[in-house]
């Protein structure tokens, strides 16, 4: 259809799409970093889409975008259990352009061994809010409070399970943590690892475990179905908005832990634009919206500046640093079914299955060379240009290395120019079609959707 | 409920923005259907970094309108070049292009589309009846059921699935084994991670499905050159008059197929195209002039149609109920409402009350809205499939590279996209299910983890796994399937060995 465009025609449309091309890429803009911020920001969230975290990142850049007047993106790095996402955002260019929501897993991962990143290498800037561990149980009158389930647990060792988060998360810390401070051992409880409070509220309640350890907006509705009983939090003072649940201090157990978010830049960001993005969410975190925010999904709003943010994440690091390399802990971790034993069940079943199966093809093709020529009712199509194939291949690695550093627009152009020719389209409609193609996916996911595309040198 | 009924009715009906994806969307269905090799599984696979975006209520009302679009609009070449849109047309290509040659080619085409629109209904009724209840049996389950829960789903989905049992055996062990890569839930120990902290969380699923049923499909269709310009059949006179006084006929049928379709959909592992090709032999077994069937019957067609459309909604059982997929599309569905922290599983019916009653009430929706549409891609006839393919495989790659860079930013997502493509294409080749690896992608993390819960609960005693009367049950269930298959399999040898001696 496209081969009916005549010389003129498609001369014409050249035009207009250069013109076009022209245009956009001066909406993308590409003046000179006089002032701070000039482009996007990317604000990287460790964790993924729709939890607590990324809620809070997206508030966040709402905010910041109208404060700063640049669009911020905000990026769901998952993996590692926040390996991942932290280490983007400590090795990001430390131009002030990518900043990442620090969670406590920062306190946490190293001393696990998991990483060699800290809290030294973020900046700091501000603190938003901690969630205070809290110990609940099914309300049936077995356990009415924390000495109750003490001596629960000291007198029948390893009997009481217990969950709320993964093996060696915060919450899971949280409760050993507790238990050595009373001078038990710290797997005195079995820590059965189900990830996120969630499951582990259903697990509480079907029977499959005892206590449940997790923040209190996390637990909040079964709380208040009477199905499950708050035996006490985990912070100096009551929390607010949960009153009625006693401190661990007031029950005379001298021990608290609290998960934390803030946010940070890359260590090494020049302290004007340090100073540029506080203030900017100072403005944010002060507004009612933010607050509002913050009290409506039940997160516990603490803010504190970059100095006192950098002095709490010292103490964390210690807190946690003293836990985990306790001798108590290090046995805790040991766990007892290894990582790689469901692994090699599943290895050896593969083996077998191969073996199998090779001998199917075998014996498959041995079949096709006796009767091909009687059969032939295949199209004759199928697999008849392999290096085709190659070529579509060969293209998709071409622009993972390219587009890193020419930009998503030129890649994606020469991409397509490229591939298309290599499959025989005409060289004027592969041109026009790669043209199109690629503005129209530039503004469509760019700019209207905000989906991440590769920046090169020119951001764009 | 009544309230809750209220809520969805007002989230999802005067919503414009889900009026707008649902529109948008159908169109992309039936686009993608149209064209011969890109599936309505591929589409959807396209469609995730765009959910990214989007709240959870209109990113699901997407893909369930995109799927049913595109399962339709896969009968259009079926009908009038004999080239299955999508696999789920196949079972009845040979009657519907000798009901074109006949002329028929427009009729052929209503019947399709009122038996898919009456047949999604039915589906999207099923699913309202036993969602909710299988959610309340759910309730009961602790980690040893589910356990054993999730090794029947896998095991129907090798039984049922793919031609043969070897092949979908290898293909899920590959999923199960790709599963492990990374920090399992139960450890602290990343695997298999070739020191990539890419790899730390495990393989980055939605990059991994867009290779598969995206990148595959593209390489295969590229490979796969044809000079040969298919002769394409008008589509003239009634569409929707002859196929409605047709339907009020075979009310007996349809209901029929529509059940086998949404049972089909419920199987893991079995979708649209098995529901057509079962539906399509019951209705033969049936019917008073089976000699028709394979030559033109319009009876099997709208039996399969309604089938394969049923088994959509049915799908969506297990992955609600469960987090275990109905099918490869619900794999997929399962993945987007991990990243929407929406997790399948019982609690959903209580927590999303709305959210799942906005479901039933999209799922009627976008059958309602396939059938205008619906009629302007049988109007439309076979422009789409004029689309020069080797313009529009460069253009699919590309969406293929957006797609999987989207998720997070990442060059080496791309990469793994492209690796993914790559075994898919492989697979393809040697017929090992991709969607039975899928299939071991998903339910491999869950599987180990459960198993290693199980374990530590009971102290490391293999006999947590049955302490419990369900888990019992359930293992039993389990054996049971696994001796019926060695059973057949024994009695098929035995058989062939006396033919050949004969």
């Amino acid at each position: 259809m496209l081969r009916m465009f005549s010389n003129v025609q498609a001369g014409m449309l050249l035009a207009v799409l250069c013109a076009s091309s022209v245009f956009c890429i001066g909406i993308v803009g590409c003046g000179g970093e006089s002032s701070f911020p000039q482009r996007p920001i990317s604000l990287i969230c460790p964790w993924s889409a729709g939890g607590g975290t990324d809620r809070v990142a997206r508030q966040l850049a709402v905010g910041m975008e109208s404060e700063l007047g640049v669009p911020v993106n905000v990026i769901n790095a998952t993996g590692g259990g926040g390996v991942t996402g932290h280490t983007r955002g400590a090795q990001a260019r430390a131009d002030g352009y990518t900043l990442t929501v620090i969670t406590v897993e920062l306190s946490m991962l190293h001393w696990r061994d998991l990483t060699s990143l800290t809290y030294r290498d973020f900046a700091p800037l501000k603190l938003l809010n901690r969630d205070a561990a809290a110990l609940f149980v099914r309300d049936d009158g077995r356990f009415r409070t924390l000495d109750d389930l003490e001596s629960a647990i000291a007198d029948s060792p390893t009997a009481i399970k217990a969950s709320g988060t993964a093996f060696g998360g915060v919450w899971h810390l949280a409760l050993a943590g507790w238990l050595d401070s009373r001078g038990l051992p710290a797997d005195a409880a079995t820590w059965i690892s189900i990830n996120g409070a969630g499951p582990s509220i259903q697990e509480l309640l079907a029977g499959g475990i005892d206590v449940l350890c997790c923040s209190l907006p996390e637990a909040e509705a079964v709380v208040a179905g009477g199905q499950v009983r708050c035996l006490g939090v985990m912070s100096e003072e009551r929390i607010a908005g949960f009153e009625s649940v006693p401190t661990f201090r007031e029950q005379q157990h001298a021990w608290s832990l609290a998960g934390w978010r803030g946010l940070a830049a890359p260590r090494d960001t020049p302290v004007d634009r340090l100073e540029v993005l506080t203030e900017a969410i100072d403005r944010v975190t002060a507004t009612a919206a933010f607050r509002d925010f913050m009290a409506s999904s039940g997160f516990d709003l603490s803010l504190e500046g970059p100095e006192e943010f950098r002095e709490t994440l010292g103490r964390q690091d210690e807190l946690f640093g003293a836990i985990l390399t306790r001798d108590a802990f290090r046995a805790v971790s040991g766990e007892h079914f290894g990582p790689l034993m469901f692994p090699a069940v599943l290895g050896l079943a593969l083996l077998v299955v191969f073996a199998v199966v090779i001998r199917e093809i075998r014996r498959e093709s041995a079949v096709d060379a006796t009767s091909e020529p009687v059969a032939g009712t295949g199209t004759g199509t199928e697999f008849n240009a392999p290096w085709r194939a190659a070529a579509v291949a060969a293209s998709v690695a071409g622009y993972g290395l390219l587009s890193e550093s020419l930009g998503f627009l030129i890649t994606a152009c020469l991409m397509l120019i490229v591939l298309m020719l290599a499959l025989g389209v005409t060289r004027r409609v592969a041109l026009a079609t790669a043209v199109v193609a690629s503005l129209m996916t530039y503004q469509l996911f760019g700019v209207l959707l905000r989906v991440p595309l590769p920046r090169g040198f020119w951001e764009w | 409920m009544g309230e809750t009924i209220l809520v969805a009715a007002e989230q999802t009906l005067f919503d414009p923005m889900i009026w707008m994806i649902v529109v948008a969307t159908a169109f992309y269905g039936v686009f993608l259907g149209a064209m011969p090799g890109l599936t309505a599984t591929m589409g959807v696979a396209l469609f995730v970094p765009l959910t990214f975006w989007l709240d959870p209520l209109p990113a699901l009302a997407g893909i369930v309108t995109m799927v049913a679009c595109a399962i339709f609009a896969g009968d259009i070449p079926t009908t009038l070049v004999r080239m299955p849109g999508t696999p789920a047309s196949a079972a009845y290509a040979n009657d519907a292009y000798a009901l074109s040659r006949r002329g028929e080619a427009g009729r052929t085409l209503g019947v399709m589309l009122w038996s898919s629109v009456m047949g999604g209904m039915f589906g999207a009724v099923v699913l309202m009846l036993v969602g909710n209840r299988l959610a309340e049996l759910a309730g009961w389950f602790s980690v040893a059921e589910y356990f054993w829960l999730y090794l029947i789903g896998l095991s129907c989905a090798v039984i049922v699935g793919g031609s043969s049992l070897s092949r979908s055996l290898l293909g899920l062990l590959i999923g199960l084994l790709l599963s492990t890569v990374g920090l399992s839930a139960v450890h602290s120990q990343a695997r298999f991670t070739l020191g990539y902290p890419e790899l730390f969380q495990g393989i980055s699923f939605i990059p991994a499905m867009i290779g598969l049923f995206g990148l595959s499909e593209v390489l295969r269709a590229a490979a796969s050159q044809s000079s040969v310009r298919p002769k394409i059949f008008a589509t003239g006179g009634a569409i929707l008059g002859p196929a409605v006084r047709l339907f009020a006929k075979r009310l007996g049928p349809w209901m029929r197929s529509s059940l086998l379709g949404a049972a089909v959909g419920i199987l893991p592992g079995a979708g649209a195209d098995i529901a057509s090709w079962v539906a399509g032999a019951v209705s033969k077994r049936r019917s008073r002039n089976p000699e028709k069937y394979g030559h033109g019957s319009t009876e099997c067609i709208a039996d399969a149609c309604a089938a394969n459309s049923a088994s959509l909604a049915g799908a969506w059982i297990p992955a609600l109920v469960f987090g275990i997929p109905g099918d490869s599309i619900t794999a997929i569905v399962i993945g987007v409402l991990y990243m929407k922290n929406l997790k399948p599983g019982p609690e959903i019916f209580e927590t999303q009350g709305s959210l799942v009653m906005s479901l039933y009430l999209v799922f009627i929706l976008a059958n309602l809205v396939l059938i205008p549409v619906g009629l302007i891609a049988i109007r439309a006839g076979g422009w789409v499939m004029r689309i020069p393919r080797n313009v529009l495989l460069p253009l699919i790659t590309l969406m293929c590279i957006v797609g999987a860079y989207a998720v997070s930013g990442s060059p080496f997502d791309i990469a793994l996209m492209g690796l993914f493509g790559l075994v898919g294409l492989v697979c393809e080749r040697w017929k090992v299910s991709i969607g039975a690896m899928v299939l071991g992608m998903i339910l491999g993390g869950p599987l180990e983890e459960r198993f290693v819960q199980t374990l530590s609960g009971s102290s490391g005693s293999p006999w947590g796994f049955v302490e419990r009367p369900v888990a019992a049950g359930l293992a039993l269930l389990c054996l049971a399937i696994w001796i019926g298959v060695g059973w057949s399999g024994y009695r098929d040898r035995q058989r062939g060995e006396k033919s050949i001696s004969r």
